[in-house]
């Protein structure tokens, strides 16, 4: 059971199972870590900004560290026009940043490994900028579809094609991020199996190749949270100027 | 005089080790384009041919519009790619 190196990402229930209209709502191990993730970020964001010296303590330069960096991505990426934006972005990045982070403890669960998760985070984004190109542009927003200087007999092409490139950014922003997360962790756990099947003789080639991961499935926690919240500011940015 | 001379130098090295950290920043944002631009192809594709089977099977015509939609996939897949590369150039 325990060299399965999918079994990890199992989903099972904790306490009694709610049935709410045919909907099975029941608390499972992925719930139990998502209240984890923001419990984490809510007390990192309370006690980093409790105590507001002007020399910071550590968990306050943390708290304000998270915050210039995402307020300079959203500068960079999508202008100023979506400052008041700034709020979700920086929910998302946390958010999916320690789904991340936790799933690297030893014991838990990465709740980000599931696409479910992932497509329904893509999905938000990707159905709020849209929501918000049509009431900004109205129906002018439909002029994403048709780029300039296209020949007339190309057009009806170059729509679909446009409109399907428009559709595969969710599936893309959603199948990153669990995929990488997957594989990543299913890499780490076959590695560690190998570490048992080996033995004490020929184990510490895989410990040490499951050491270099872990630090390599470190770094694409935090890339792949900053790729989220990226192309969630070029997709903003997208649906707010239109033509740039 | 000779204080503020000092002040400038330190300030100029100081200025000096902020663009490195940012240099060294980009790599790590390098890293995450790759990984973007490599899904991006591969999700155009598969959209594209999802949409044709469901297009196939309310018009009944099997395998035709699978394989348009397809190939528009990819069209769509390197137009993005293309996109992306466009944009981290104008950077």
């Amino acid at each position: 059971m325990s060299l399965n190196p999918m079994h990890q990402f199992e989903v099972y229930k904790i306490g009694p199972e709610i049935n709410l209209g045919g909907i099975n709502l029941s608390f499972t191990n992925a719930s139990l870590f998502m209240i984890i993730s923001s419990f984490l970020i809510l007390s990192l964001l309370f006690f980093g900004t409790k105590k507001k010296s002007l020399v910071p303590s550590k968990i306050q330069l943390i708290t304000e560290m998270s915050y210039t960096f995402v307020a300079k991505m959203i500068n960079d990426t999508a202008g100023s026009s979506a400052k008041s934006f700034f709020p979700f972005i920086f929910t998302l990045f946390m958010f999916v940043l320690f789904c991340n982070m936790v799933g690297m403890l030893p014991y838990s669960f990465t709740v980000t490994s599931h696409i479910i998760v992932t497509f329904a985070l893509a999905a938000i984004v990707f159905i709020g900028v849209t929501i918000i190109g049509f009431i900004k542009h109205g129906f002018k927003y439909l002029e994403l579809f048709v780029p300039k200087g296209v020949p007339v007999v190309l057009l009806p092409l170059i729509v679909i094609i446009e409109i399907i490139s428009y559709l595969s950014r969710p599936v893309s922003l959603s199948v990153r991020l669990f995929a990488n997360m997957m594989a990543g962790h299913t890499m780490l756990k076959v590695f560690g199996g190998f570490v048992i099947s080996l033995g004490l003789l020929g184990g510490w080639l895989p410990l040490s190749f499951s050491v270099a991961l872990t630090g390599l499935e470190i770094l694409v926690a935090f890339l792949q949270a900053y790729v989220f919240a990226i192309l969630t500011c070029i997709y903003l940015n997208d649906a707010l100027n239109l033509h740039h | 005089m000779k204080e503020f001379k000092e002040i400038s130098t330190r300030l100029k090295i100081a200025k000096n080790k902020i663009k490195k950290e940012n240099n060294d920043g980009s790599n790590a944002a390098s890293l995450g384009k790759a990984l973007k631009i490599s899904t991006e192809l591969v999700a155009s594709v598969a959209v594209g041919a999802t949409i044709g089977f469901i297009l196939d099977n309310w018009f009944d015509t099997t395998p035709l519009l699978t394989i348009c939609f397809f190939f528009i996939g990819v069209a769509a897949g390197i137009m993005n790619v293309f996109k992306s590369a466009k944009r981290m150039q104008n950077k």
